[in-house]
């Protein structure tokens, strides 16, 4: 993807965005709502025209391949007509690509759907619609999946199944997978690259060991000691920052490790250590913050304009 | 090309929409042909009566009371890719996107005939065993034959507009009514008025007249040349439908 723009009307969608996806490996495509993940897609899979750039699949833009669905296999949206059964919504681009019929039971049975072929679709629930979506983009068993936030509707089962099949999909087969999210935590397993977007513009590109490294020491630790009050005066002394309630300290900028030690060396009983926020999701927030377009105001906030 | 004209096949059959259509269809030209006969040589309907030409001719284009079915089953077989979003994966699917508009035009075009064929079996066979009741069932031969075919012809072009039309509004709902309000409000209204009957020849509804041209009316064209009118206004519909579609963001 090189230099992407797309506005609508006077919403800046996706402002000259440039980014590139590597074979053999999971991509996540983070960034919150409205950042313009959706329409980077669309853009890149020739359904929206930008207003500048380009997007190809190994130098070739996707209206130009030959067999588009050998080379790319894409979920956007879980789009079928609700009277028609899942097996035959497959068939239909079984026809239209030239596969096999029987390429349509296949992939029913990879993702998991072989008993509901039959039903219509309409009465699908929203995670086996995710479902058929993902076996709509199985179809031409394709080098590369780009896939728009693919765990929505997926049961926790669901979820854990879609990571360890786009890992294998990716690690094993050395296919190239795009899957975008809002979330860090849901792709944090998966991925090995994250490109992170907010506002239409790139924030970060990089591996998941580089995020990593950058979010030593920046989660926030929740400790619940009997002596709260004198370990929360012993952590302030050197500036680290500490609230405390109910003898419960929400203690930011530092590591379970690092508080822990400090207990340790200072003879402090401690009931619970724990991250509450991991470093990276802080990370990720320091990101997107500011960035985030439809950020709703705080219940606290709410409240206190009354 | 003829994987996509397969696929739309495997779209329609795959749905019932097609079985209503064809039942509705049936129901139609059935009723206006058995009420035709009915009124037949009746004073005050002034229908000519069973057994002349004129009567025979009438009798036997009463499939085109179909028009309208066809034209839906067009506009339904292009706008449910919008209406469901499954644009999105027939155009990752087939990313030149005009073709997916000809395969449709022509799935759907030959997709009509054999619908067409039920309609002209279903006028015949009501129009032959009533009439034939009524005194004198209308020999399948020279102008009658040809009424049936042209009744034909115009049913399978009406699916090729409602192709057209549906690639160039997309909103199905929008189109189906809007197809209506034209085919039983303006048209009509244009036909009635002196001042614009003139330019009634030239519409669809006056092809649609002229190729199946009964006893009465306005002044029209020759049967060949509206159905030659219908075929361009189809495919001018069509093309147009397929530059904005092409162009158009899929959303
Ligand atoms: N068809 C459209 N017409 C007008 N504005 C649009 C359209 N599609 C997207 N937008 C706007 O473009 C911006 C980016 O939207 P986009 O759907 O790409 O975000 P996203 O990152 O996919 O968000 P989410 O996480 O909610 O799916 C938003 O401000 C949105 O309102
Ligand atoms: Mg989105």
């Amino acid at each position: 993807m090189h230099g992407l723009s797309k506005s609508f009307g006077r919403v800046q969608a996706v402002s000259d965005l440039s980014f590139t996806v590597e074979p053999g490996s999971v991509t996540g495509f983070l960034g919150p709502n409205g950042a313009g993940k959706t329409t980077t897609l669309r853009m890149l899979l020739g359904l929206m025209q930008p207003d500048s750039g380009t997007a190809t699949f190994d130098g070739a833009p996707y209206t130009t391949l030959t067999a588009p669905l050998r080379t790319v296999g894409a979920v956007l949206e879980t789009a079928f007509h609700p009277a028609r059964s899942g097996r035959n919504h497959l068939r239909v681009y079984c026809r239209a690509a030239g596969f096999p019929l029987s390429r349509a039971d296949e992939v029913l049975a990879q993702v998991g759907l072989a008993d509901a072929g039959n039903r219509r679709a309409g009465g699908y629930s929203l995670g086996m619609r995710q479902r058929l979506a993902l076996a709509t983009a199985l179809l031409g068993d394709p080098a590369v999946l780009v896939l728009d936030e693919p765990a929505n509707g997926l049961d926790p089962e669901g979820i854990q199944w879609l990571r360890g099949f786009l890992r294998h999909l990716a690690h094993d087969l050395g296919r190239t997978v795009l899957v975008s999210s809002h979330l860090l935590s849901e792709v944090e397993q998966t991925v090995d690259r994250v490109v992170i977007v907010g506002a239409g513009r790139l924030v970060r590109e990089g591996s998941m060991d580089q995020l990593r490294s950058g979010a030593d020491g920046a989660g926030t630790v929740l400790v619940r000691s009997p002596e709260a009050a004198r370990f929360a005066d012993l952590l302030r002394a050197d500036g680290t920052g500490v609230t405390s309630q109910d003898g419960v300290l929400t203690v930011t900028g530092t590591t379970p490790a690092e508080v822990g030690r400090r207990a340790f060396a200072a003879g402090i009983e401690l009931h619970e250590l724990r991250s509450r926020t991991s470093g990276l999701e802080a990370i990720y927030f320091q990101l997107t913050g500011g960035s985030e377009q439809f950020a709703a105001p705080s219940p606290v906030a709410q409240e206190a304009t009354r | 090309m003829i994987r996509l004209v397969r696929s739309e096949w495997t779209k329609l059959f795959t749905t019932r929409v097609w079985l209503g259509l064809l039942l509705g269809g049936c129901v139609m030209v059935g009723g206006f042909a058995a009420l035709l006969t009915g009124f037949a040589g009746n004073a005050e309907s002034g229908l000519p009566p069973v057994g002349t030409p004129e009567f025979e001719q009438v009798a036997l284009a009463q499939a085109t009371n179909a028009t309208v079915l066809f034209l839906i089953l067009g506009i339904i077989g292009m706008t449910q890719e919008y209406r469901h979003r499954t644009a999105t994966p027939t155009f990752l699917t087939v990313p030149r996107r005009w073709k997916v508009v000809v395969a449709k035009l022509i799935a759907y075009s030959v997709a009509a005939v054999p619908f067409a064929l039920v309609m002209l079996a279903v006028n015949v066979l009501v129009v032959t065993v009533y009439a034939g009741a009524r005194g004198a069932a209308p020999s399948l031969t020279g102008d009658n034959l040809e009424v049936l075919a042209t009744s034909g012809l115009a049913l399978v072009i009406y699916a090729l507009i409602g192709v057209g039309i549906g690639a160039l509004l997309r909103n199905q709902v929008g189109a189906i009514v809007g197809g209506l309000v034209y085919l039983f409000v303006v048209e009509p209204v244009i036909r009635s008025i002196p001042a614009t009957s003139g330019a009634y020849k030239w519409m669809p509804g006056g092809g649609l007249e002229a190729m199946t041209a009964t006893f009465q009316g306005p002044d029209l064209l020759g049967a060949w040349e509206g159905g030659l009118l219908l075929v361009g206004y189809g495919l001018l519909a069509a093309l147009l439908g397929t530059l904005l579609a092409v162009r158009r963001d899929v959303v």
